[in-house]
């Protein structure tokens, strides 16, 4: 039964959840005492209660899912804790309110499939959160990304990437028949008909106007490689992903040409320290945290992370560069340990998506693992200087609200449609 | 679907594994580079919660110790000015010359010796400590030495070395500044013309004038040509060589006059002839005897010595560059593009002190861990030998007679019997730089010493009580 199974899962969480909060602690105040060990009861206690509300909504769903996102948001919350404890109250606060989304889109969209029909709306509700943050965005190291209600900032496009996932599942689900047929070839790679291509463009148009308007090329070759990876999946046509390559090296080019930001980001990347005190500085101080690291670390709460007076060496360490502070204080052990979570986490996302039966779920579980994939690889390629460096959040590990709580509402989404499935397969 | 589905799967395992294999590079491979970057302000700062080891000097005072802020260590210097340009300052913004540089391993623990113990230790849950450096130098000498160029109101630089070992007694070069001080005035340190952050004593690089008549000296006698007997005659003053004129000291003539009188009188045109007699190659091979052309091996990192030698715009020329008669003539008396360290002379003077054996410069007598086991110990060692124990008594007997017959006659004292050999440089533009060197007791030498002080009256002679007064700490007299 999967849900005896996830709470077998969820074993090794508890354990690792008291042991890291146990030694973060001790780091930081050399003992252990009753306000780290109620953390660790408050965090599983949560957890337990999901698990418990699963039991009831979706007693089918994957048994692993839970449990890893558990896990990376327990390892995300003890390394913020370690850079700065009232961050990590905030955090945990957010993951409640992520856990109380999960519930609710369990309960309202129990037939998720219904939102096949509202794709449209899904999509301009996307589109003008996403308008909402251009207009009314406020400028964070140049990127427009964020916008104020109230006294919380909010990140649309956190939430947007979802609603654009789920309006792709269903359009492209819908015309998938019509985007595979061959009407000619190119080099011999059979080509759709040019009338087909349509949505390409529009979908590289909107994220060249992303990267543009907000200044963020993250957020832009995220939208576009969403993109791309589901219009390959619902069309088994190579040609997609190709084209698709090419208009974005093509787009690349011209931003580098008209961006300033672009070509900084660029050049910092080919060569950071020709300037390594200003324009160079973050991503050469997260190299050198990298660096210290070594195989095993530094240990938690030793490595050289902040400044005398608290403040992060690298400039957004909880948020971007969380993964830098990971890597130096846990080594590459510790680090690659937890890019294999991910890897584990991606898997159990693609296998719902292949096991599903309709077209609809295989496209937004897919879609979702392939966005989960693309945003994990563009921070953490990002700060290992692999590509260029781009400020994007690691799902469930950075701090930031809306990101953890938008990860869960995705969660959400893959666990109705592995329940689903699971449920069928199981009659 | 389900296979583009797979295809997916394994583009993103390919994108985890090269994410792996690129913190792998980066944290194994490239790790040692980061960590070495100048511009990775790390290590400075994990060295900064090691205590650091104590510098103390051969009287146990101590010339470098800690002051903990937080959980950070910071070094002060008890001594202030005394001694800066050998001792050196560690500081987390200008970061480390001098003994603190050269001496890093010990003094953070981390060099192998010390670390077996630390290892020990850290199981026993012990704190992490540097171990101490002991200094042969003696605070008392520096003191004095300093304190008689500073009544000078001159720059120069003062090298005492014990005759037996090689051990620097003292080291001071003036002007000098306060290692505790650096944040407040490092601009102006750094924009002040006489250099205060220079050491004078290892990288000053002066024309040695008549002090390098030792070593033609030693060219001359070891080339059985010369005795300290041999006659000479000089009628003018000066004297002709490939049609260069070259003078005496005021143009003055001596007559007839021995070897030993052409030493302790200082007389060029003496010099000049018996240098144009031996020729380039004995007077270059000589000099490489006496350690021209290579950096004394004091345990300073070697980027803070340099080399004597013959010099030209700033670099060290090779020993086969060839030079006409003229240009050995001038050389054989100092001058010629010579360029030479106040420790190098100092060394000079050790060697002929010691019978013809130049002993290695060293200045950290032993190292010892905070247990106060002694992990390092100095063994003194011959590092050149010069010239024969017969010539060396010759060079002591003539240097006798400069003290008390010749040039040298304002190092001359009642409380002990001094060697000494003058020189002066004539400087463009402002006043000579003038030499002192020698060592006492000449009977039986303790110490050996090398004085330049910049911008002297015109015949050298204020250098001669600094010498004087410096030995005299030294003897204890």
């Amino acid at each position: 039964m999967q849900r005896n199974r996830e709470l077998v899962n969820f074993l090794p969480v508890v354990i690792l959840v008291f042991a890291g909060f146990a030694s973060v602690y001790m780091a930081r105040s050399a003992q252990i005492d009753a306000s780290s060990l109620s953390f660790g009861l408050l965090f599983v206690g949560l957890f337990l209660a999901v698990h418990l509300f699963l039991r009831l909504a979706a007693p089918y769903a994957d048994p692993f899912l839970l449990p890893l996102a558990a896990l990376l948001s327990a390892i995300g919350i003890m390394m913020i804790y370690r850079i700065d404890p009232a961050l990590a109250a905030a955090q945990t606060r957010w993951m409640m309110v992520g856990l109380g989304l999960l519930v609710v889109v369990m309960i309202t969209l129990r037939n998720y499939r219904k939102l096949d029909d509202y794709i449209y709306l899904c999509g301009i509700l996307g589109v003008v959160l996403l308008i909402i943050t251009v207009f009314l965005g406020i400028n964070e190291n140049g990127a427009f990304l964020s916008i104020r209600v109230g006294s919380i900032q909010f990140q649309p496009g956190e939430f947007s990437k979802i609603l654009i996932t789920i309006f792709l599942a269903g359009y492209l689900n819908s015309k998938r028949e019509l985007l595979s047929t061959t009407t000619w070839h190119l080099f011999g790679v059979p080509m759709p008909a040019f009338k087909h291509l349509g949505p390409l463009i529009t979908m590289w148009g909107m994220s060249f106007a992303l990267l543009l308007f907000m200044n963020d090329l993250g957020t832009s070759m995220l939208f576009f490689g969403i993109f791309l990876a589901m219009t390959y999946v619902a069309t088994a046509r190579v040609a997609y992903p190709v084209i698709g390559g090419i208009l974005f090296i093509a787009g690349a080019a011209l931003a580098y040409q008209i961006k300033g930001t672009v070509r900084l980001r660029f050049d910092m990347w080919i060569n950071p320290w020709s300037d390594a005190m200003d324009r160079g500085y973050q991503i050469v101080q997260s190299l050198f945290a990298i660096g210290d690291g070594g195989l095993f670390g530094t240990g938690l709460g030793k490595g050289y992370l902040l400044f005398k007076n608290g403040d992060p060496i690298i400039p957004a360490l909880h948020t971007d560069f969380i993964f830098s502070a990971i890597a130096e204080e846990l080594g590459l052990a510790g680090a690659t340990a937890l890019i294999v979570l991910f890897m584990i986490f991606c898997y159990r996302v693609f296998k719902v998506a292949v096991v599903s039966d309709d077209g609809f779920s295989k496209l937004l579980a897919a879609g979702l693992g392939a966005a989960f994939v693309l945003q994990t690889f563009v921070i953490l390629g990002g700060v290992m200087k692999l590509i260029p460096l781009t400020g994007i959040t690691l799902p469930f590990v950075s701090y930031g609200g809306s990101s953890i709580v938008a990860n869960f509402g995705a969660l959400a989404l893959l666990l109705l449609v592995s329940n689903r499935t699971n449920k069928e397969r199981a009659s | 679907m389900n296979t583009p589905i797979r295809r997916l799967f394994l583009i993103s395992v390919i994108m985890f594994a090269s994410l792996i294999a690129m913190l792998g590079y980066r944290q194994v491979i490239e790790a040692q580079d980061l960590a070495d970057n100048p511009q990775n302000t790390r290590k400075v700062f994990a060295q900064m919660r090691i205590e650091r080891g104590l510098i103390l000097g051969s009287d146990k005072s101590e010339l470098a110790r800690n002051r903990k802020e937080d959980d950070l260590y910071y070094r002060t210097y008890p001594t202030g000015d005394l001694a800066p340009h050998l001792v050196g300052y560690n500081d987390p913004t200008y970061g480390q010359v001098g003994l603190e540089h050269s001496q890093n391993s010990y003094l953070t623990g981390t060099a192998d010796e010390v670390e077996i113990v630390n290892l020990v230790d850290m199981l026993t849950g012990k704190q992490k400590r540097g171990a101490d450096l002991k200094l042969t130098i003696n605070p008392k000498v520096q003191r004095t030495a300093l304190g008689e160029l500073q009544k000078l109101g001159k720059s120069g630089a003062v090298v005492v070395l014990e005759v037996q070992t090689g051990a620097v007694v003292a080291m001071v070069s003036n002007p000098t500044y306060d290692p505790n001080q650096l944040a407040d005035n490092w601009q102006l340190l750094n924009s002040d013309p006489n250099a205060p952050l220079f050491n004078r004593a290892t990288q000053g690089l002066y024309t040695p004038g008549s002090t390098f008549k030792l070593i033609t000296a030693t060219a001359a006698l070891e080339s059985g040509s010369f005795t300290p007997q041999s006659r000479f005659r000089d009628d003018r003053g000066e004297v002709v060589i490939d049609g260069f004129t070259i003078h005496n000291y005021r143009t003055e003539p001596f007559g007839e006059h021995s070897f030993q009188e052409a030493l302790s009188q200082s007389i060029n045109t003496t010099f000049a002839q018996i240098g144009d007699q031996l020729g380039e190659k004995k007077i270059v091979d000589y000099m490489q005897k006496f350690g021209f052309y290579e950096k004394p091996p004091l345990d300073l990192a070697s980027d803070e010595i340099m080399a004597s030698g013959r010099y030209e715009d700033g670099e060290l020329l090779s020993t086969g560059d060839s030079m006409d008669k003229a240009q050995v003539a001038s050389m054989a008396f100092g001058q010629e593009q010579l360029l030479v360290t106040p420790l190098q002379m100092a060394l000079v003077a050790q060697s002929i002190a010691n019978g013809g054996k130049m002993m290695k410069p060293y200045s950290v007598e032993s190292v010892a861990d905070y247990n106060g086991t002694i992990v390092k110990q100095a063994r003194p060692g011959v590092w050149k030998t010069p010239l024969e124990p017969g010539t060396a008594s010759d060079l002591k007997d003539m240097m006798v007679k400069v003290v008390n017959e010749g040039t040298g006659s304002k190092t001359k004292t009642s409380k002990v019997q001094m060697a000494a050999k003058t020189g002066t440089a004539e400087v463009t533009g402002r006043g000579p730089n003038a030499w002192f060197m020698g060592f006492a007791p000449a009977d039986n030498p303790k110490y050996a010493i090398a004085v330049v002080v910049e911008d002297s009256d015109s015949g050298g002679g204020i250098a001669g009580p600094v010498m004087r007064e410096t030995m005299l700490s030294a003897l204890g007299l």
